[in-house]
């Protein structure tokens, strides 16, 4: 699966020399095998993401690229070259850590002046090079502050400024807006990415959280228990997940047990799936992808009795059973039609566009 | 795998210092390894390397009735020590991390003070006011004296502990229909215990073993364990007295074992 | 609650927890045990007195004993060599402890299990007894001796017993664990990720220990310190021990003028002099650690 993923996926992005190609990375902790036969690239001035559930293996895979792990086996190559042999702190690549990790008894100006003094700069330049990068981050005026005095997200921004300093060959982000709550991390988010793409550096983004990837990312790597099951797009990951996993994990799914026959699985309205399986299979309908009639109207693909409902904002969620108490997700813009339906009304379900269904193998 | 000079230099700076730390561990480990040894040997004079061995000296140890009436009075004191201290210093440590009264901050400084003050001068200003109200230096004196010199430890293990205890564990007892009391002694008590224990071990040890303010409080007649010891160590060359360390090493580690069992050895320091 | 037993309206009282109520009865008894006799010590050093059978008679107001004391050349010479072997006793325990931190740091739990075994046991074992070890070791045909005889190196016993380099180093490797517990309280509080970063940022093993880990270890350093001056300014086991009786430093003083020669005015005023000095030095520690340290007490936004 995984091999797959990564041939169908490299047809998609620039054919030019990668900046970052991990081949073949295995990495064990005792008996646990964290890294399984890893292999990815990421393309010049491109935002991968590394998306999974705690425990996949992202993180320790970024650690490898940061050296700070060594993997057992496999190669990590930055423009080509193997970086395994490269002690940590000769390596071109920048990390943000989750925590920040801001030394908290230097001010933000020699925070961001550490790695300049490490590599015996003139004060004279370290001074320049410093002031731009606050500036590159908003934070021209907090100079001498101690990182204690600082709100999460001005501490995201001198950890940023802080390896962006040194012009690293790759950033490397490890869930880097996690500390902060909710509202801060949608802005942060969008502005990290301009930021990225404003300097045009390599990037390789850890998280755990869908949305954040599908925000954030060129690419997205969904990794599960240490391998790599699905790279793309977020279109690509979001349309058309290869796996049942990817489908759940990315988004939301309603899963519907039908037939296929003949390269097609007909759904209860009569349209029809297109696939390559035959026999029972599973067909994963996205909630936005079901329509909410009437009782009666046109064809509809279900009937069913609303159990449960709720505010995403404009958006209205509807939990709704069907005949075998089997439970449907739908969404759907809060409009008045929609605003009147309550619990325990009668509707129908309607499948928007068969086409974006996708079937997988029965679990 | 290539290495340049920076890197180079780097290892054996980090090798450097691995060695020094390695040279201070042994050098904590190597004594009380040679003591042991010579607890052995059987010539009647410390002489290495040990010609023979023998557990003579053990025996000789507990024939002497100096010295185990001295190790008795020091267990004594142990356990007067740490009996004062678990009395006065839980009740102590608990009105400072939950008191709300001014000067509840000054109150845990104040307790402090004692252990941060030298031991030789707590023991000679003990000894001078008993003087003054007639009152001689006793077994009594040197424990009330040791217990103020380290109830410090107490009310310290004790308020870390409290301090990370929730607050809101108390709340939901008392939430729940839990009179303070019964909150103090179904939540609380068990939850500080493990911290009493580990203050219990080092007040003890403290009793058994403090020479500073023990040297001018203890009673003539109750000698303790470390005055005998020193007399015995200044004034003669035997494997008697390698025999008696090594009975206090074994009771070390047995106080060790008790610690990591009670509070685990990475917390000591808490 | 009136329905409630008194005692039990006792108890819940006391253990409210916000009154001062628990901690009066050790408030009352380190006042009285330490607090007055404080005092006591103070106005003896200012005083003259006549003890007989252990028990003060009389008690004069006089400056004579604190006089006679500062003007003592003894006097001079045996704090000058008391403070010089603390400080140097706090020197080389700081150069030995910090690598055993810094291994605790980087090192494995069985690293970090066998340090602190190593640590924490000596502090459990009676300070006669480790300095009975070095007895034991520097002695005549002691163990060191007996090495270098029978390698040949020397024929005679060296004196090393009975030297004050015997006595330092005892004074280290006495105290050298009173150094390193407080160290690895703040190596176990210390936040791996801050070495990673700098690492990343570019700087060698050394630089990070330099750079990051030192500057965050000053209180630990500080704590250490003073615990190491305070302990080894005031002990007189070592001294007494391996300096062979003629090592007189200021706590072999007060201990031969209170119990063997019974001079309590002198005893008192020793003392003084002893615990003056020795906050001297402590609040010297403290600056010290205050000025490195300055980044902790940024006011928080």
């Amino acid at each position: 699966m995984s091999e797959a993923g990564v041939l169908s996926s490299t047809t998609g992005a620039a054919q030019a020399a990668p900046v970052v190609a991990i081949c073949k990375a295995v990495k064990r902790f005792g008996g646990l095998t964290v890294l399984d036969d890893c292999s990815l690239t990421a393309q010049e001035g491109e935002i991968l993401t590394l998306l999974g559930p705690s425990g996949c293996g992202k993180t320790t895979l970024l650690r490898c690229i940061a050296g700070f792990l060594t993997p057992d086996s496999g190669e990590i190559l930055i423009d080509g070259r193997d970086t395994i042999p490269v002690p940590v702190n000769r390596r071109s690549v920048g990390v943000v850590f989750q925590s920040y990790a801001l030394f908290p008894h230097l001010s933000v100006a020699k925070n961001v002046a550490y790695g300049l003094r490490m590599r015996a700069t003139p004060a004279a330049e370290i001074a320049t090079r410093v002031k731009a990068a606050l500036a590159t981050v908003s934070l021209t005026g907090f100079e001498e502050r101690y990182p204690s005095q600082l709100s999460g997200g001005q501490q995201q921004r001198v950890a940023i400024a802080r390896v962006l300093v040194l012009e690293p060959r790759v950033l490397l982000l490890d869930e880097p807006f996690n500390a902060l709550d909710a509202k801060l991390r949608g802005t942060m988010q969008m502005e990290m990415r301009h930021l990225i793409k404003r300097l045009g550096i390599t990037a390789v983004f850890v998280t755990h959280d869908q949305e954040e990837a599908l925000t954030m990312s060129d690419r997205i790597a969904v990794m599960r228990a240490g391998r790599i099951e699905q790279l793309g797009t977020p279109e690509e990951i979001f349309d058309r997940p290869q796996s049942a996993y990817v489908a759940d994990f990315v988004g939301a799914s309603n899963f519907w047990e039908g037939v296929a026959h003949a390269g097609r699985v007909a759904l209860p309205d009569g349209q029809s799936v297109a696939t390559a399986l035959d026999g029972p299979v599973r067909v994963m309908l996205r909630p936005h992808n079901l329509v909410l009639r009437a009782v009666g109207g046109e064809a509809a693909a279900w009937d069913g009795t609303i159990r449960f409902r709720r505010h995403i904002g404009a958006l209205m969620e509807y939990e709704i059973e069907v005949a075998g108490g089997r439970m449907l997700r739908a969404v759907a813009l809060r409009d008045d039609t929609i605003a009147a339906l309550a619990g325990g009304d009668r509707v129908s379900l309607g499948v928007r566009d068969a086409a974006a269904c996708v079937a997988f193998p029965p679990a | 795998m290539r290495l340049d000079r920076a890197e180079i230099m780097d290892r054996l700076g980090v090798g450097v210092i691995v060695a020094l730390a390695i040279f201070a561990l042994a050098l904590l480990l190597l004594p009380a390894v040679i003591v042991v040894v010579m607890s052995f040997d059987t010539r009647g004079y410390i002489s290495f390397p040990p010609a023979g061995f023998t557990l003579d000296w053990y025996r000789k140890v507990f024939e002497q009735p100096v010295l185990t009436t001295a190790m008795w009075t020091s267990i004594k004191v142990g356990l007067y020590v740490t009996a004062i201290c678990i009395l006065l210093g839980v009740p102590t440590a608990l009105a400072c991390v939950r008191g709300d009264f001014r000067g509840a901050t000054a109150l845990s400084v104040f307790v402090l003070v004692p252990h941060m003050v030298p031991g030789i001068v707590l023991g000679v200003a003990v000894l001078f006011s008993g003087a003054l109200l007639g009152i001689g230096p006793s077994i009594w004196l040197q424990s009330i004296a040791l217990s103020c010199y380290v109830m410090a430890v107490m009310v310290r293990t004790v308020m870390a502990r409290l301090q990370k205890l929730d607050p809101l564990l108390e709340q939901a007892s008392a939430n729940l229909g839990a009179s303070r009391w019964q909150t103090f002694r179904t939540i609380t008590f068990p939850l500080l215990l493990p911290a009493i224990m580990a203050g219990a071990v080092f007040t003890f040890i403290e009793g058994f073993d403090n020479l500073s303010v023990t040297i001018f409080t203890h009673g003539y007649r109750d000698r303790p364990l470390p005055i005998e010891l020193l007399a015995i160590v200044q004034n003669t060359n035997s494997p008697l007295v390698a025999a008696v360390s090594s009975v206090q090493i074994l009771l070390a580690m047995l106080a060790l074992a008790a610690i990591s069992l009670t509070i685990g050895l990475d917390r000591v320091n808490e | 609650m009136n329905s409630k037993p008194l005692h039990i309206r006792l108890f819940d009282e006391v253990f409210s927890g916000t009154g001062i109520w628990p901690a009066v009865p050790a408030i009352i008894v380190l006042t009285v045990v330490a607090v007055i006799p404080f005092g006591v010590l103070l106005s003896l050093g200012f005083s003259d007195i006549v003890v007989s059978r252990g028990v003060i008679v009389s008690q004069e107001l006089s400056l004579r004993h604190l006089a006679t004391a500062l003007a003592d050349p003894l006097y001079h010479t045996t704090f000058q060599r008391s403070i010089t072997l603390a400080l140097t006793t706090t020197f080389f325990c700081t150069l030995l402890g910090f690598p055993v931190a810094y291994l605790f740091l980087i090192g494995g739990p069985w690293v970090r299990r066998i340090i602190l075994v190593l640590t924490i046991a000596p502090i459990l074992t009676s300070g006669i007894v480790r300095t009975y070890a070095w007895i034991v070791i520097l002695g005549g045909r002691g163990v060191v001796n007996g090495v270098l005889m029978d390698l040949g190196l020397i024929s005679a016993p060296l004196r090393i017993i009975n030297t004050p380099w015997a006595v330092v180093i005892g004074m280290v490797q006495i105290h050298l664990p009173i150094m390193i517990l407080p160290l690895i309280a703040v190596m176990s509080r210390h936040d791996r990720r801050l070495d990673e970063a700098s690492a990343n940022l570019g700087a060698s093993r050394l630089g990070t220990l330099r750079h990051v880990i030192l500057p965050l270890s000053v209180p630990g350093l500080g704590t250490g310190a003073s615990l190491v001056f305070t302990l080894s300014y005031t002990t007189f086991v070592v001294p007494q021990l391996l300096g062979g009786g003629n090592y007189l430093n200021a706590a072999t003083m007060i201990y031969e003028q209170v119990v063997y020669s019974l001079e309590w005015s002198k005893g008192a005023v020793t003392a003084m002099i002893l615990m003056a000095t020795c906050l001297i030095v402590l609040a010297l520690f403290a600056w010290m650690t205050h000025l490195a340290t300055g980044w902790t007490r940024v006011a928080q936004r």
